[in-house]
């Protein structure tokens, strides 16, 4: 069995823990989130016929006052980006944490989860900076924790990745 | 700049081959010196045929100028220290590194070098070793004496705490019995512990390597218990460490309540084992012993894992060790009969006291009734074969002493009396033999006051003759008795019949035994009062005896006289049985003369003195 240790990293409020609450197995409170910054949760699934363990570091958002710990990220295999559909503000923070986290970790798979899909039409996202993201080589899936759009794939992608 | 050329001299004299022959010659003449001058073993075998030619010598130098001058230069770098150094120590350490890596004859190499370099540092100045080992040594140094400590203190505490219990004095006598200190003793019964989960844990990635847990242990999913441990320990590394520079230790210990958390450190992994119960320290040891080996046999692939934990191979075994308990040492049963026998036997012997002080209470108690009571006098009381034997004096009408056992709570089998009678003179005695003698008339009551039984009431004549005859009868010293305070009553009936019974006399002729024919129904008359009088008698409650007196006269002698009386007596008693009178109810007695009824009769008077007359008295 594969394991790969997961981070799951945004700004403050774009949903990434409600992102992974309803598809992975958790024992912890999202208390530790507020106090030690962290939740780890876990998730099984299967990439052809290999079975991959993904231990989800659930890390507390980033904000004007907390940096992401890179403690927490070390040792990741692969990671999330979130950013918040409605807050274009967020997609620079995410950037901002990408960069960081590849000079922590290397080049590890990841992609980008533009979340809250079901309020598309309160985006104020525009399309060029996404584009010119995915024309650098990012993947970038729009997702919503409410509906559950694109959610397993995003996770079965990123196992893709990690084990090829 | 100086040319070389083939033609050594002018060759137009002769024939074309032998012209090129000897420009082969040449050729190989120049190549061999050639070969002379950069191999010196040719130029040892063969003789130059260039030799003194100096154009040999040009042709040396215009072929081997530039060889000559690099030469130059690396025989100058050779022989100046300086210059050999300072070229060695620019390849010095890709040479290590490159032997290094192929195997590992430059650490065997090396090793003595350093190991007397190590030495003559110390030997030098010892200071320096000190300061380099410091930062290494330092903390498991701490670490190890820290632990100590609390094994130690771990040990007194325990020590302390049971050192005046029971259960620390029987620990004790182990001990001493044993061999070992107390301290020991009591660590090995009251240290009880389970190591219920180990973790090994990669620490750059916090994912779990391998997890073993106890039997019937529960746990929560180890991935993520083990992706939080490894949060927390970032989390405490950088939230509270004090080091400047770097990253601090981690949580070495956690509890909760019955559960203690214990990490071990390693380079690549951490070993975090959860424990339920107060764990020895000397637990540490083997977790740090078993993460030592985990890092020696495993540490490249553990330096390379990046989540195939399939590379580590079977790592439960390896922490199976680990999963270590101490239960509660059980008591031995026979132990139980060592404590159960002597305190029964103690129990028995209390009990066997105690009863027997309740005992000597009761027959105290005992005593003290037989004293109390009248006409009872206790001489003795002791224990006899098994018994309580009681000795003394007991009037016949004292209360039985078998009655009182009860009162005093003791069995009639535990008691033995030994009396002797006696007649006892207190009032209350008296006055029962009183009662059991003379039976008095439910009329008549007896009461004490002080010494002195007093009768009250009424009672027939003959009851109080009797009493008084009973009182006439007491020895000395006895209570008064006193029937001052006593009625007498008697009934008509039978005094009217007494009285007719004794107011006849009958007659007799002189000289004759039998009273005259006319007398006959006098006869009747008294044997029919007396039968009344018995049976009135008989409803009072006593009985009646009826003496027939004989009398004669005073004529005659007196032998005759008292035989003739005698006669005239018994014969008035045959003709009243004759008549029905029972016998002895009767009783004869003959006064002859002594007894005349009319002493100074005259001869014509003298008859009534020759006569038989009948007194009544009660038989009690």
């Amino acid at each position: 069995m594969i394991q790969k240790k997961v981070c799951v990293l945004g700004s403050f409020g774009v949903g990434k823990t409600s992102l992974v609450r309803r598809y992975v197995q958790s024992i912890f409170s999202d208390t530790y989130l507020t106090t030690v910054g962290v939740k780890v949760d876990k998730k099984t699934l299967s990439v052809g016929t290999q079975e991959v363990t993904l231990v989800l570091w659930d890390v507390a958002g980033e904000d004007d006052v907390n940096a992401i710990r890179m403690t927490y990220v070390r040792g990741a295999g692969g990671y999330f980006l979130v950013a918040d559909g409605t807050r274009a503000e967020t997609l620079e923070i995410a950037k901002s944490i990408q960069s960081r986290v590849a000079a922590e970790v290397g080049p590890v798979p990841f992609l980008l989860l533009l979340n809250k899909a079901d309020l598309q039409e309160s985006w104020d996202l525009s399309r060029e900076p996404v584009e010119a993201l995915e024309s650098s080589g990012w993947t970038v899936l729009r997702t919503s924790a409410k509906s559950g759009e694109n959610v397993e794939e995003a996770f079965q992608e990123l196992a893709k990745r990690m084990v090829s | 700049m100086s040319s070389l050329s083939l033609s050594a001299r002018p060759t137009s004299d002769l024939p074309d081959a032998q012209v090129d022959d000897a420009r082969i010659r040449r050729l190989a003449d120049l190549l061999l010196a050639v070969a002379r001058t950069v191999d010196p073993e040719v130029a040892a075998e063969v003789p130059s045929s260039f030799e003194g030619d100096p154009r040999l010598e040009a042709l040396r130098t215009v072929l081997l100028e530039q060889d000559r001058a690099a030469f130059a230069r690396l025989r100058q770098k050779v022989d100046d220290p300086q210059e050999f150094a300072e070229a060695v120590s620019a390849v010095l350490a890709s040479a290590f590194a490159l032997a290094a890596s192929r195997d590992e004859r430059l650490a065997t190499i090396l090793a003595p070098t350093m190991e007397r370099a190590t030495q003559a540092s110390v030997a030098t100045n010892p200071k320096t070793m000190v300061g380099i080992l410091y930062p290494l040594m330092g903390p498991a140094i701490s670490k190890s004496l820290a632990e100590t400590l609390d094994s130690t203190l771990q040990g007194l505490n325990q020590a302390f705490k049971h050192s005046f219990s029971w259960q620390g004095l029987k620990w004790r006598l182990e001990a001493y019995r044993s061999g070992s200190s107390f301290a020991d003793v009591v660590l090995k019964h009251t240290i009880v512990f389970r190591v219920e989960h180990v973790f090994l844990i990669h620490r750059k990635t916090g994912l779990l390597l391998e997890h073993v847990a106890a039997p019937q242990a529960a746990s929560q999913d180890p991935h993520m218990v083990s992706g939080m441990l490894s949060a927390i320990q970032d989390f405490v590394r950088d939230s509270f460490s004090n080091s400047e520079g770097g990253r601090g230790a981690g949580i070495d210990s956690l509890r909760l309540g019955d559960l203690t958390l214990w990490c071990e450190e390693g380079p690549s992994a951490f070993l975090a084992a959860v424990i339920r119960g107060n764990p020895p320290e000397s637990l540490h040891g083997q977790l740090r012993e078993t993460l030592g080996h985990l890092h020696e046999d495993l540490r490249g692939p553990l330096e390379q894992f990046e989540g195939d934990s399939s590379i580590l191979g079977d790592l439960s075994t390896r922490l199976g060790t680990c999963l270590q308990q101490q239960e509660q040492p059980k008591e031995r049963r026979l132990s139980r009969w060592l404590w159960i026998l002597p305190l029964a036997v103690l129990i028995a012997l209390v009990s066997w006291l105690v009863l027997r002080a309740i005992e000597e209470n009761r027959v105290d108690t005992y005593v003290q009734l037989l004293r109390d009571e009248p006409g009872i006098v206790v001489t003795g009381a002791e224990r006899y074969d098994g018994k309580w034997r009681v000795s003394g004096l007991r009037d016949p009408l004292a209360t039985e002493p078998g009655d009182l056992l009860a009162k005093a709570n003791l069995a009639p089998n535990r008691v033995v009396g030994n009396w002797e009678p006696y007649q006892a003179l207190s009032p209350a005695i008296v006055l029962k033999r009183m009662e059991a003698t003379l039976n008095p008339p439910p009329d008549v009551s007896l009461v004490i006051y002080g010494n002195t039984i007093r009768a009250r009431g009424s009672a027939p004549q003959h009851w109080v003759e009797k009493a008084r005859a009973f009182i006439a009868a007491l020895p000395a010293g006895s209570p008064r008795i006193d029937l001052t305070e006593l009625q007498d009553v008697q009934d008509p009936t039978f005094v009217a019949l007494r009285h007719a019974i004794q107011a006849h006399i009958i007659p007799f002729d002189s000289g004759n035994p039998r009273p005259p024919q006319e007398q006959e129904a006098v006869l009747d008359k008294i044997a029919e009062e007396v039968a009344q009088l018995i049976k009135v008698a008989r409803g009072l409650g006593f009985s009646v005896r009826v003496t027939i007196i004989g009398h004669a006269d005073s004529t005659g002698k007196d032998t005759s006289n008292l035989s003739l009386s005698a006669a005239r007596a018994e014969v008035v008693r045959s003709m009243l049985r004759a008549r029905g009178v029972a016998p002895d109810l009767l009783s004869v007695r003959s006064a002859g003369a002594l007894e005349p009824l009319k002493p100074d009769a005259t001869e014509a008077e003298s008859a009534i003195n020759r006569s038989v007359t009948l007194t009544v008295s009660t038989a009690d």
